[in-house]
């Protein structure tokens, strides 16, 4: 009896996980291989999400890859399936829908959920992100109506979302807070200097104070800060990093921190299991500690490296060559652990 | 105002409530003044839990044809509703039951298969239907519920809709299936983060006037006692059994008789007999029963006896696929059984004309002494629209009967020439309209007689008849009029036309000069209209649900020409989407 191929995983269905596939499918022309990703939407541009709010561009604009790429490369992608929980003895992974699916190796490629800040935990339900499409089409319509926005946090999407409304001709305010940008951490100068710039905008910059309450009235917010300023608005938006969407994994064995825990090979401690892109703490062996590296060319390194370890290979992650977000003019580390401000690509 | 035209289709297993949840859409959304066209397919067997599908088009504007692909997949069952995604769009929404009872084994839940660009909602279904009423079969509703929230209907007016289909029976059946539909619009309201664009939140259509909810079988019955139906004979045969059914209960009513007879060459002999004695006397069946009537049919054209025939037509031949639609009984419709034998044929466009065609069928017969076929099919008889209720035949049509005068009796001859072919009919008991009848040749008198000058002479009678039928014909319909020439000309026929017609509306719109062409008279066929048509049309395309073109090869034969040709057998009705590609093409 000829036996089966094997079936490759990915749980997620960003960068990391799609070019994870692409080259499990360039070295195994056999296998079976299934990402599958609890958006219901294929491999999209998330930085492009503000320019679809503001009708710059529309839903087919976002997609990374034709639908039919898929097929063409016999990839099968279960999109709006959120995994529930892995099963490392049997290789069996169980969807929340109920549904059991086997898996010969997986790479676990779940990226990250908007972070919302502990102090806000009880506001949760008068916050609305930016962070995927889902975020997105829930706001969407609402924010063609709207004129009056509170934005807290200001991460890199935040500033870029404030931008968008300040063009829109609405009326904003922003309280900026320095660890927004979580899991880094900006200065006093980096934040002198993104103030500035954002100064020439439209907007009320609200700095060194925090939310004291939000209170819904009639389908409006009124948030008071600690300092006493009070703000009535339309929507209130929070921009604060991201944390890993690892709950799935939790319970299974898999040795996790504030992500999926693996080493420079991007393997976790159980076998036949690797983790790459956001949702993943990578050991550094020149800091010698558990990392986490964001950003789409760091993800799609990581993706591909995953998928070459995961076929028998012994790829060490690096940082790749963009090594900088820029932020509102400041230049953040993609990849902070390394000594890159002399790297000439920097 | 948004241009809404959204296709539902709901799958299930035989019993699951699919048919029932589909019949509750329709209501609600006819109500709240939208164009509906349902259609539900089902399996064969009448044992076993097969596939059901419900099918729904709901527009703002007028509908032609059942659209081909569907915006939603309402999965009620996981194994029926993956051999279902097929139909439904790249970008369309599933919803389906995230907490199944047992869970599935690899592959066997439907929104594993379901394409990346489809957005699929998880409702838990059967959790729900537990919840609202303590089993699962409510799960149909909670899907309902969930639709309803999903695209921002009133919840009460949709209740009201619920409560109407279940009117008559009791109220904790009413209950449990409005708690059921509670459930499930106010957990996807909470739950459900809505990624779609559709929404009838702020569509105001008004409240519709009254219409009628109907399907074309029940139109065919409510027709024919509107228009003075006295006897009906038949046998039970898919799709056309409904007919019989409601017949069955509402002609004795109306003074009439029903008598179910042991095959349909019994059927239509009674039915025969019932035209002789002066009655309105019809049956309906299908392909397979047709077959067997054709034994018959011949009598009722040689002896001058007024018969209608209802073939609701099913994929073939023999027995064929019982529930799904074809139109390939034109041929033996048009010239099925022995001997130079015309017959009226009429072939309804949509499910409104089905009331007309069933009045003009009983009038004509009754006129022209003949044998009149309507033909139905699959689709015809069972999709559902929300139609004005029709106007009522008038006295004209209720009584047609060229009866013989004083000085026709003085020598009666019942088969008389006469200028128009029809000859004054004498029912038995007419004082001095004695006559024979026979299927053998026969002389003006009735006798029979084999001569060669005088089987000439009748046969040219009984065709005579037929010159002035076309009068009595309701005119083609032309989608576009008023430009000299196009591109393309589509003809089509019975529920081809529909979709035929919106293809064509559609192609001008994408700057495709095209037009279209159908004719509820099959035979005679209106030739004259036809060539006019035809000679406009540079190119001409006959769209047709059988595999042979039967309708393609009769049209050609009248036009001399060649037609580019689309047929298909798939079961399914006309796409009006197949027909705008092939356009695309040409």
């Amino acid at each position: 009896m000829m036996p089966d191929n094997d079936h490759y995983v990915i749980i997620g269905n960003g960068p990391a996980g799609n070019h994870a596939a692409a080259t499990l499918r360039q070295k195994d022309k056999d296998a079976k291989i299934t990402i599958i990703s609890d958006e219901c939407i294929p491999y999209y541009y998330k930085p492009k999400l503000t320019d679809f709010i503001a009708d710059k561009i529309v839903k087919e604009d976002l997609l990374v890859n034709p639908l039919d790429s898929y097929e063409i490369k016999n990839i099968r992608v279960r999109c709006g399936q959120a995994v529930d929980r892995i099963d490392p003895d049997s290789k069996t992974l169980f969807l929340q829908h109920m549904e059991k699916i086997k898996y010969s190796k997986l790479i676990i490629a779940s990226g990250s959920n908007a972070r919302v800040l502990p102090s806000m935990s009880s506001y949760a339900d008068h916050l609305k992100f930016v962070t995927s499409y889902a975020d997105v089409m829930e706001v969407k319509d609402e924010i063609q109506k709207a004129k009056d926005f509170f934005i807290f946090g200001g991460d890199l999407v935040g500033f870029k979302f404030l931008r968008m409304l300040s063009s829109m001709d609405n009326n904003v305010s922003i309280l900026i807070y320095p660890d927004a940008f979580w899991p880094y951490h900006l200065t006093a100068g980096m934040m002198a200097q993104i103030i500035e710039n954002l100064s020439k905008l439209n907007a009320d910059i609200i700095v060194d104070d925090d939310i004291l309450s939000i209170d819904e009235q009639n389908g409006s917010y009124r948030l008071t800060t600690q300092k006493g300023i009070e703000k009535t608005v339309d929507m209130v938006f929070s921009f604060n990093g991201l944390i890993p969407n690892i709950e799935f994994a939790k319970g299974s064995g898999i040795d996790i921190d504030h992500g999926i825990l693996v080493d420079e090979y991007l393997k976790t401690n159980v076998s036949s299991i690797y983790a790459c892109g956001s949702c993943a703490q990578i050991y550094n062996r020149t800091i010698k500690s558990y990392s986490t590296s964001i950003g789409w060319p760091n993800a799609v390194a990581q993706g591909e490296a995953a998928a070459l370890n995961l076929l028998g290979d012994h790829k060490v992650i690096e940082s790749v060559s963009k090594k900088y977000f820029d932020l509102e003019g400041v230049k953040i580390k993609t990849s902070w652990w390394e000594d890159i401000d002399k790297d000439s690509d920097a | 105002m948004k241009d809404i035209n959204i296709v539902i289709e709901i799958c299930g297993s035989a019993g699951e409530g699919t048919i029932s949840a589909g019949e509750i859409l329709s209501r609600f959304m006819s109500s709240q003044g939208f164009e509906i066209m349902s259609f539900d397919s089902y399996p064969a067997e009448i044992r076993g839990f097969g596939k059901c599908v419900a099918h729904t088009r709901i527009s703002a504007n007028p509908i032609y044809s059942p659209g081909k692909l569907s915006d939603v997949l309402i999965a009620l069952n996981d194994k029926h509703s993956i051999s279902q995604l097929f139909a439904l769009k790249e970008n369309g929404i599933l919803i389906y039951d995230s907490q199944p009872a047992r869970p599935h084994k690899e592959d066997e839940s439907v929104v594993g298969w379901a394409k990346p660009g489809m957005i699929s909602y998880g409702i838990p279904l059967n959790m729900l239907a537990h919840k609202a009423a303590g089993n699962a079969r409510g799960m149909n509703m909670v899907a309902l519920g969930a639709l309803a929230a999903l695209f921002h209907v009133d919840k009460l007016a949709f209740t009201d809709s619920i409560k109407a289909r279940y009117s008559k029976k009791k109220q904790i059946v009413i209950d449990s299936n409005v708690n059921s539909f509670l459930e499930g619009y106010d957990w996807a309201k909470k739950n459900i983060k809505k990624i779609d664009h559709h929404s009838l939140k702020g569509i105001s259509l008004g409240r519709a006037k009254e219409k009628l909810i109907i399907n074309g079988n029940q139109l065919v019955a409510q027709a024919a006692l509107d228009a003075n139906l006295s006897f009906y004979a038949g046998y039970p045969i898919t799709p056309a059994t409904k007919i019989m059914e409601i017949l069955s209960k509402e002609l004795p009513k109306h003074g009439g008789t029903l008598l179910q007879t042991e095959d349909e060459i019994s059927a239509i002999g009674a039915v025969i007999g019932a035209g002789f004695g002066g009655k309105r006397a019809m049956t309906a069946t299908s392909g397979p029963g047709f077959a067997l009537m054709t034994e018959f049919t011949g009598l009722s054209v040689m002896a001058e006896v007024p018969a209608v025939i209802i073939n609701s037509q099913r994929g073939g031949p023999s027995t064929g696929i019982p529930t799904k639609t074809e139109q390939s009984d034109f041929n033996s419709a048009v010239s099925g059984g022995t001997g130079d034998c015309p017959r009226i044929v009429l072939a309804p466009t949509d499910t409104k004309s089905c009331y007309e065609a069933t009045v003009l069928a009983l009038y004509l017969a009754e006129k022209y002494q003949t044998l009149v076929v309507l033909l139905l099919d699959f689709f015809l008889s069972n999709s559902i629209r929300n139609i004005d209720i029709p106007q009522k035949p008038s006295a004209e049509m209720l009584d047609a009967n060229i009866a013989p005068d004083k000085e026709d009796l003085k020598d009666y001859q019942r088969y008389k020439i006469t200028e128009t072919g029809i000859s004054p009919r004498a029912v038995p008991g007419t004082k001095g309209g004695m006559f024979f009848s026979t299927g053998l040749e026969h002389d003006e008198y009735g006798r029979p007689n084999y001569d060669d000058a005088n089987h000439l002479k009748m046969t040219q009678k009984r065709y005579k008849k037929f010159n002035t039928v076309l009068l009595e014909a309701p005119a083609p319909e032309i989608s576009v009029k008023d430009k000299e020439t196009f591109d393309i000309g589509v003809i089509s026929w019975g529920s081809s036309a529909g979709a035929a017609h919106e293809a064509a509306m559609t192609a001008q719109k994408e700057g495709i000069n095209a037009s279209s062409f159908s004719t509820m008279m099959v035979s005679p066929f209106p030739e004259k209209d036809l060539i006019e048509f035809a000679d406009k049309c540079k190119k001409i395309l006959i769209p047709e649900l059988n595999f042979s073109g039967q309708f393609a090869n009769f049209v050609t034969h009248i036009l001399k020409r060649p037609v580019e040709r689309l047929n298909f057998i798939t079961g399914r009705p006309m796409a009006s989407e197949d027909i705008l590609q092939k356009m695309r093409e040409m």
